[in-house]
């Protein structure tokens, strides 16, 4: 048998053994480690989950939207200004857009409701079931899971909402979105431009703003710039541009979120530090015996990496685990105040957690790799004071 | 030779001042041998011992164990040394507190062979030292002497060519210092060579051919 194996066998025997004599301490440490590891990797996932959502929804918007603007408020644009438009090349096709809210009596939030003159195809894929509303003034409408929940249908597939003027429109139920899109989707009712003309009672001439498809979708900017000098009074919002607000948003929340993990975390390193490592006079002790015995600097090293490897290891697993079972199974409900607390339709989103490996590494390298240092390297100054410390 | 001292200086600074805590030590041990020696309380005693056994540094002199001078050899070469060849028996309290009175005397081994092996071995000098019936006990629950009978036990384990022993009968009461001595007296006669310090002068009485050195402030005669 190799006797370097063989040694460190023993070495890992007598860890382990060593970290079963104090499995109250180290049953606390790894406790505490594994929640910290929780919170952590849970963030991480659910970000990425979130982060997901928003990129596969956003390939829904709309490339480019013109906003009339008057004394910096947004108001509506006239139907004339789409005309204008015509005359820039690469434009493919402009389309009026009315669209509102509509204040929930029974939930105290607001509907989003909106009509477009055209449903874009790729929009079905977004369908749990049913089909996409006829362009006829009908009152079919789709939904978001949010209005569903909120109009509380029971199966029905027509209800009723007062106009702004107290008049009563009926609308017919069509079919549903998805809940994967629910980040996006949860408050919203789709339906023909004509229907939120005849809701809102706006007329042919107005829109609230007009979606822009361009024949090439590298020119976005370039024809987003031209639109802006063509029509000074608008504002010119892009696809690319949600997105990065987006993200912005989404990296604001996370920032925080992380500034309060990593503040945690420092706790923790400190709580570690004083417990696993402010080595009590006897673990010096112990250190110094086994020296006297023939151990090597390297060996005391050895013995107190494997403990704590195994703790921190073994909180990985636990921590990671249990944080995946927590945006996969119970949808990240600890952070959902942190995370949609701008809406008050509260997403009922269903999440799949995205494990990246560079995830999973911050994770390491914010917990595993301190907490090694931190038991390590007094143990190390310990180790490498001469021995003869300890026999007096 | 099996140990050959020469001119070993240990210094140490006290508030400014140098104290001399060996002084030109000069001593030839071979195989075999039962050396005692003889000094009043920080004459130097447990200074010299752990020179010999590597564990301090000497500001100068050399000491030389089966013709390998301890500090000409890498650190883990001269741990193995310590591990492999060298028992030693410390003035005070050595077992660690956490392990039981069985595995304490199984700690030198970790590195060597497989530890369960010499179980039985272990046993054989638990009982040999008179407390085989304490072998899981924690060392908290033993008496001071109990103990230091535990590190003798555990001095033994490696079956190594040189015991040190720095005052190994220290509080121990007649009859049990006499089982001790017979267990030196017992391990000497099959070769092993012993380097006792003590203050106790029967001690090298008991012993079949002693050599008896007296050490007086660092200096030995
Ligand atoms: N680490 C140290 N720093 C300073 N002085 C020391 C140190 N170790 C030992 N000494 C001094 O060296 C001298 C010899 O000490 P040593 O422990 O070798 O004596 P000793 O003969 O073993 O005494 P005792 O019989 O009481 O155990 C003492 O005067 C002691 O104060
Ligand atoms: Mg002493």
């Amino acid at each position: 048998m190799n006797t370097g194996l063989e040694k460190q066998r023993n070495i890992l025997d007598y860890g382990l053994m060593s970290l079963w004599r104090r499995k109250t301490k180290n049953l606390s440490v790894l406790l505490v480690f594994a929640l910290v590891i929780f919170l952590m990797s849970s963030f991480q996932f659910l970000t990425g989950a979130l982060t997901d959502v928003a990129q596969q929804s956003l390939r829904l918007a709309p490339e480019i939207t013109v906003q009339k603007m008057v004394a910096g408020r947004q108001e509506q644009i006239p139907i004339s200004y789409g005309d204008k438009l015509q005359e820039i090349f690469g434009i493919r096709r402009v389309e009026p857009r009315v669209w509102g809210y509509h204040f929930s009596t029974t939930t105290g939030g607001n509907i989003t409701m909106l009509g477009v003159s055209s449903f874009d195809p790729r929009l079905e894929t977004a369908l749990l079931h049913g089909r996409l509303p006829s362009g006829s003034s009908a009152g079919e409408v789709v939904l978001g899971q949010g209005v569903v929940r909120d109009l509380d249908l029971k199966g029905r597939r027509k209800f009723s909402f007062f106009r702004p003027e107290l008049t009563q429109k009926t609308f017919t139920v069509t079919g549903e979105f998805k809940p994967e899109s629910e980040l996006l989707t949860a408050d919203l009712m789709v339906m023909s431009i004509a229907d939120s003309r005849d809701f809102f009672h706006i007329s042919e001439t107005y829109a609230t703003d007009l979606l822009v498809t361009v024949a090439n979708p590298a020119e976005i900017e370039t024809i987003a710039r031209k639109i802006a000098e063509l029509l000074p009074d608008t504002r010119v919002v892009t696809r690319p541009q949600i997105l990065k607000t987006y993200n912005a948003v989404f990296g604001w929340r996370s920032g925080f979120g992380s500034v309060c993990l990593l503040t945690g975390l420092a706790a923790f390193i400190i709580l570690a530090w004083d417990k696993a490592s402010g080595m009590t006079p006897e673990e010096k002790r112990e250190i110094g015996i086994l020296k006297l015995l023939g151990w090597q600097t390297s060996d005391v090293l050895a013995v107190r990496f494997y403990e704590s490897f195994a703790v921190s290891f073994l909180a990985l697993l636990l921590g990671c685990t249990l944080g995946y079972v927590h945006i996969a199974f119970f949808d990240g409900a600890l952070f959902r105040p942190v995370m949609f607390g701008w809406s008050v339709i509260t997403p009922h989103l269903h999440l799949v957690p995205v494990v990246r490996f560079g995830d999973v590494l911050l994770v390491i390298c914010f917990t595993v790799l301190p907490y090694l240092a931190v038991t390590i390297i007094p143990a190390w100054r310990a180790a490498s004071v001469p021995p003869d410390s300890a026999m007096r | 030779m099996l140990i050959t001292c020469t001119d070993l200086l240990k210094t140490y600074s006290c508030e400014g001042r140098m104290l001399k805590a060996v002084d030109s030590a000069n001593l030839t041990v071979s195989k075999g041998e039962f050396v005692t020696i003889l000094g009043h309380s920080g004459s130097g005693k447990t200074t010299l011992l752990s020179l010999i056994g590597g564990l301090t540094r000497p500001d100068s002199g050399t000491v030389y164990i089966d013709g390998i001078e301890n500090w000409q050899q890498s650190d883990s070469d001269l741990a193995v040394m310590r591990n492999r060849k060298i028992g030693f028996i410390f003035q005070f309290a050595s077992l660690i507190p956490t392990l039981t009175v069985i595995e304490n005397i199984l700690l030198p081994l970790s590195f060597s062979k497989s530890p369960e092996g010499d179980r039985g071995y272990a046993m054989d000098l638990l009982d040999r030292v008179g407390l085989a019936d304490r072998a899981n006990n924690l060392p908290g629950q033993l008496s001071g002497g109990q103990q230091r009978r535990v590190a003798i036990a555990r001095s033994f384990i490696n079956r190594p060519e040189i015991i040190l022993a720095d005052e190994p009968t220290g509080d121990l009461d007649e009859a049990t210092e006499d089982d001790i001595l017979a267990l030196f007296k017992e391990f000497n006669q099959n070769g092993v060579t012993f380097l006792v310090v003590t203050h106790n002068r029967d001690l090298a009485a008991s012993q079949q051919s002693p050599r008896v050195f007296n050490m007086v402030q660092g200096v030995l005669a």
